[in-house]
């Protein structure tokens, strides 16, 4: 356990090279294997190896302009598609076997090994020729045409057999894959007023968000045969430039002792009832966190896809994160740990928090917030440099309050009057992430190219932000 | 202004212009080759060929230019865009009035962090000849496209319509500031002969 002062710090680990000679536009680290690919305004993707940091191949020729988007279908075994969206219109479907990415000693890499694969290529035995023949090996397997203008982003569905896509011409697509390198459009969605910037799939469910240009984000699911929307989020006053959702275990940072326990239980159960919540950010500068408010039979069950009736959806916006850019914000990511990192045209990468609450927990309740720590009234503060200055342990020792809630529980069916329990901090943030220039994507992945295995079951994660320098910096969190 | 039909423009004289001294500086003006801009930015930089990439230009100037040599004013970002043609008439954005040296801004990104960002905000609110002027977009898309070529990248340049003075103001605003559709734009041809014939008059003897 860190001690009582500490607070992390972002550094820079490394820069991927070579990088894009013109504007980078989005990286996505692969599922499972220490890849990442980076699209880029010069018509490709390059593929980056996590372990070397290095450039492993570079898909060229399928897309006539800028390469926007990019995404890897997840649930794959031995092979590799990623699907790539361009303001040429068009969605690319490409494919590779993972072997051809392939490290030298064939014996060990050549069969579904995976274990042994994963561990050469965490070992950086990347085989030095995988350029020369990786080059050939990303075969141009499919074009997905039928949008009018730029796509502007694309998104498997979990379970990998959906993918979305939006675009300037204001729809957003589902594509279902029917065979082998075989598309169907099952859906084609028009409700947006503007460019859908932005697709994201729930994490669970078969629930696709988007964002866009009408300052809206839609959720849109199937109801009984038809694709719909079914829920539409209003708030930023600009337009949404990226929407993520929470992973599947959410983690509120502190620990919680003695008193507060029950608080934490009641949050933990909306949780689940509500489950993973939705964070969007935007041109307004803000970036909001919603929630959904679960109708009643849900919450006896986490299927809800399988409730009847109508499908609308009931979200409601929980709280903004702190103010912390100054320019629109172009990204965010929710981290497998529940951290939220941030960034855009200020160039800023923001790390954020959601903590228990420090002090007095609800205003409403009888407590007067005289706890002995004395430090409450810094969180929620607008001013990221004091907030980031907190130190994380801190919030420990509150502790209080519960035997209220407990009193208002019974009352309260939902819980959604349950009181503030939670505040979000910034813990750390640099400027200047590349330079001068402005960064359009962020996103967290597995550092993987550590392999003394002390570390092993707990996984530290990176952050991979991308430039319009055309470079990709890999950043990791100290303590 | 409201009341001048674009068919018929207010054109000022040339030599009512704002101009700095034209002989003290040899930087101030596009007619003059040896200025700042064409010492600093290299001349690739200068629309030759418009598909290629802006940002590959972009990424060649950073270094040399964060230095700072010269802070860039406001009158040598006038003297930047004021020679952009407008795309109806024979005349520049200068003569016409649709860009002037008081609307433009020049401002420290986080003046509250004092100076410890290098980033500058440059806003420029252009003025159209009518309010209803379909071509608003396109000219301030020429603005913008002119600035990000020659300035170096720690300039964040928000081109926008000035209030009152246009129908759509908020649309084209917004159109204006949206990074994705700008770079989209770059990337269609049409629309690039169109702003290339526009800021032909600006090439600074860049070729």
């Amino acid at each position: 356990m860190p001690s009582v002062f500490s607070f992390p710090r972002i550094s820079q680990l490394a820069t991927l090279e070579p990088s894009s000679p013109s504007r980078a536009w989005l990286t996505a680290p692969h599922p499972t294997l220490p890849l990442l690919a980076t699209c880029s305004s010069d018509k490709t993707v390059r593929i980056y190896s996590l372990t070397t940091f290095t450039l492993l191949s570079t898909i060229t020729g399928g897309h006539k302009r800028s390469i926007r988007t990019c995404a890897w279908k997840p649930n794959l075994k031995g092979e590799s598609v990623l699907a790539t969206g361009s303001f040429d219109a068009s969605v690319g479907i490409w494919r590779h076997y993972d072997n051809d990415m392939s490290p030298k000693p064939k014996e060990v890499l050549s069969g579904l090994d995976f274990d042994a694969r994963d561990k050469a290529i965490a070992n950086g035995e990347m085989g030095e020729n995988a350029e020369e023949d990786d080059e050939e090996e990303w075969r141009f397997a499919i074009v997905l045409d039928g949008h009018e203008s730029e796509v502007k982003s694309v998104a498997w569905s979990t379970g990998g057999n959906l993918l979305a896509t939006c675009s300037r011409d204001k729809s957003v697509w589902i594509w279902e894959e029917v065979g082998e390198d075989d598309y169907e459009t099952i859906a084609v969605m028009q409700e947006h007023e503007g460019d859908v910037k932005c697709v994201a799939w729930h994490p669970e469910e078969e629930l696709l968000a988007s964002a866009s240009y009408d300052d809206d984000v839609r959720l849109w699911r199937e109801d009984v045969d038809d694709w719909g929307c079914c829920g539409v989020l209003r708030g930023h006053g600009s337009t949404v430039w990226c929407v993520a959702w929470e992973g599947v275990v959410p983690e509120i940072f502190g620990d919680v002792e003695d008193g507060q326990k029950d608080l934490k239980e009641m949050w933990v159960k909306r949780r689940e009832a509500s489950g993973p919540r939705l964070m969007s950010c935007s041109d307004d500068l803000s970036i909001r966190v919603w929630r959904r408010r679960p109708k009643e039979k849900v919450q006896q069950s986490r299927l809800s896809i399988i409730r009847s009736g109508s499908s609308e959806e009931d979200w409601i916006e929980e709280v903004q994160l702190p103010k912390a850019h100054s320019r629109p914000i172009y990204a965010i990511a929710w981290s497998k740990s529940g951290r939220v990192v941030s960034t855009g045209g200020d160039g800023a990468i923001v790390v954020y928090e959601e903590r228990w609450k420090k002090g007095s927990i609800d205003p409403k309740s009888k407590k007067t917030g005289d706890q002995t720590n004395g430090v409450d009234g810094e969180q929620a503060s607008g001013k990221p440099e004091i907030v980031g200055a907190e130190p994380m342990e801190g919030v420990t020792k509150e502790a209080e309050t519960t035997s209220e809630e407990n009193g208002q529980e019974s009352k309260e069916t939902e819980a959604e009057e349950l009181p503030e329990a939670t505040d979000w901090v910034v813990v750390a943030q640099i400027e200047g992430a590349h330079g001068v220039f402005e960064v359009n994507h962020v996103a967290w992945a597995l550092r993987r190219d550590k392999n003394d295995g002390s570390n092993v079951e707990q996984e530290e994660e990176l952050i991979i932000t991308t430039g319009d320098d055309g470079t990709v910096k890999v950043w990791t969190m100290d303590v | 202004m409201a009341e001048v039909l674009n068919a018929n423009p207010t054109i000022r004289n040339a030599s009512d212009l704002p101009s700095r001294r034209r002989q003290t500086h040899a930087r101030s003006s596009s007619k003059y080759p040896k200025g700042l801009i064409s010492s600093t930015v290299p001349p690739s930089a200068y629309l030759p060929d418009p598909f290629s990439p802006s940002s590959s230009s972009d990424s060649e100037l950073s270094d040399d230019d964060d230095a700072e040599i010269e802070p860039i004013d406001e009158q040598e970002i006038y003297d930047l865009i004021s020679p952009i043609s407008d795309p109806e008439h024979p005349l520049t954005l200068g003569s016409l009035s649709v860009v002037n040296l008081p609307d433009i801004f020049l401002t420290p990104t986080f003046p509250e962090k004092g100076s410890s960002s290098p980033l500058t905000t440059l806003t420029v609110l252009i003025t159209p000849t009518i309010t209803h002027c379909s071509l608003a977009t396109v000219i301030g898309l020429g603005v913008r496209v002119r600035l990000e070529q020659a300035l170096p990248p720690r300039f964040r340049v928000d081109v926008r319509i000035k209030e009152g003075t246009h129908s759509t103001a908020e649309q084209v605003n917004r159109q204006l500031g949206d990074k994705e559709r700008v770079a989209a734009a770059l990337e269609n041809g049409t629309l690039m002969g169109v702003l290339r014939k526009m800021l032909e008059g600006c090439e600074n003897g860049a070729g």
